[in-house]
């Protein structure tokens, strides 16, 4: 068995080296986008059983991100709603023979990780503006600028590792369950790993989701604290 | 433990294409399905409250105009009853005017054919009178009323002017004398009587003539002397008759 740390390469593209976990995550990328376009072919005004399930998805998730923002989430569904989507069918990869998920690996989920970090970046410029951005950190006072600064890394990196470390752990686990006690053993712990998987795939996303809100709320709270208090009968007009 | 920039930089992208095309082709064409629904929701509620509110609109004017029909039935039933009575005060007034006229002539009818009949009982009753008379009057047919009816046909004679009485008895035809029983032996004192009457011997001839019940009549081509109660009740038959 090898070390779950270290991804070995199976050939290269140029400099690009091609491992298992490239592999796998193109071949989920092209399930996920050939099922999703098959599957949104006929879309009609009176829904039937698939495009029922498909709402159902596209509905759940809205609701998870209006509970956890309050904002509307039709600016956040397609990133916090595929982060889900891959993470959820990368863990559930692991119950197919032979098939190392691509979030066990690292770069996986640091390539996860550093997008989340971008995202926050993204989406609180793009809400507040970068200097409503830049004041983001400065919540809730500018001493904290220090802290704010390190904690916006610490909590990416703590969710990558927290990823990492759970599906990594799964895989492992059953890997060495498997080869001490043979073909069932294994069984209950891959039941657990799809519960695992579910949870972290959702906790990623939830996380996500919170660090997006938090940085767009604090630089909008930021430059309504800076504005000039406004007239009340300017303000009810 | 070493981490593959490469591979990390290779997956990011990956991750970020895949956001991409699933942006793409599953998360807008759903949530723009799930928006188009809504519209078309939102746009049969509002349209669904239109009609209703056309609906309620209508119903209002509805229920008005059959308030207003019920009054209008109301005053057309009134007006056809007015109309009906009135209608039904002329046609009573009318009929009672015809079986008035119908009555009153049939009032005169009435009297008419009472008048009639009671003319016409009289007639029967005078004629049946009469034949009554004539039948009692026939029993009394005898020598003495012979001897007056002969006392009255000389009365006669003598009241005659005297230019009749003798062209009377000049007449070369003679004379017929008429009696409702033959005069038997009383004959010849009759015919004494009647020439001593007209002053003069004129042929005397005498004749039976049942229907004179009684009497004596003197008869010539161109003159009678009715003397007879046939005659007496032939007068007054016809003063009868004149007086109804």
């Amino acid at each position: 068995m090898n070390s779950p740390l270290d991804s070995i390469a199976l050939f290269y593209l140029g400099p690009l080296p091609i491992t298992q976990a490239v592999l796998t995550t193109w071949a989920i990328m092209a399930i996920l986008v050939i099922g999703s376009y098959l599957l949104t072919q006929r879309m009609d005004l009176v829904p039937g059983k698939r495009q029922a399930a498909l709402e159902l998805i596209v509905t759940t998730m809205d609701t998870q991100i209006v509970e956890t923002s309050g904002a509307n989430p039709s600016p956040y569904r397609a990133f916090i709603g595929t982060l889900f989507m891959f993470i959820l069918v990368a863990n559930w990869s692991s119950l197919i023979p032979g098939v190392e998920p691509p979030t066990a690996g690292l770069e996986t989920d640091a390539a996860l990780a550093v997008l989340v970090f971008l995202s926050v970046i993204w989406f609180g410029v793009r809400g507040d503006g970068i200097g409503g951005y830049l004041k983001s950190f400065a919540a809730p006072n500018p001493i904290m600028i220090p802290l704010n600064i390190l904690q916006s890394l610490t909590r990416v990196f703590s969710m990558f590792v927290r990823l990492f470390g759970n599906v990594m752990s799964g895989v492992f686990v059953i890997g060495i369950v498997a080869s001490l006690a043979g073909l069932l053993v294994p069984i209950p712990l891959m039941a657990l790993d799809l519960l695992t998987g579910l949870v972290q795939a959702y906790i990623f996303a939830v996380l996500a989701m919170v660090f997006i809100t938090s940085t767009v709320e604090d630089g909008q709270r930021s430059e309504r604290d800076a504005a000039p208090a406004t007239p009340p009968n300017q303000k009810d007009t | 433990m070493t981490i593959d920039f490469w591979g990390l930089g290779l997956q990011a992208v990956n991750v970020l294409i895949l956001i991409w095309l699933l942006s793409r082709v599953f998360w807008r064409p759903v949530a723009a399905a799930i928006a188009k629904r809504q519209e078309t929701a939102e746009e049969v509620i509002g349209s669904a409250k239109a009609t209703q509110a056309k609906a309620d609109t209508a119903l209002a004017e509805a229920t008005k105009a059959r308030a207003g029909i019920a009054e209008e039935r109301a005053a057309m039933r009134d007006a056809a009853r007015i109309e009906a009575e009135s209608a039904a005060k002329s046609t009573l007034a009318e009929a009672r005017t015809k079986a008035e006229a119908i009555l009153a002539t049939a009032k005169d009818t009435i009297n008419h054919e009472a008048a009639a009949a009671r003319k016409a009982n009289d007639a029967q009753a005078s004629e049946l009178s009469l034949k009554i008379a004539a039948r009692l009057l026939e029993r009394l047919n005898g020598p003495t009323v012979q001897s007056a009816f002969l006392s009255q046909l000389v009365d006669a004679i003598a009241d005659m002017p005297a230019a009749d009485r003798k062209a009377l008895a000049s007449d070369p035809k003679g004379i017929e004398i008429v009696s409702a029983t033959d005069t038997g032996a009383e004959q010849g004192k009759v015919e004494k009587e009647i020439q001593t009457a007209l002053g003069g011997t004129t042929e005397i001839r005498f004749t039976t003539d049942p229907d004179l019940i009684a009497g004596l009549e003197l008869r010539s081509p161109h003159f009678t002397l009715h003397n007879s109660w046939a005659e007496d009740l032939k007068q007054v038959r016809k003063a009868v008759k004149d007086a109804a």
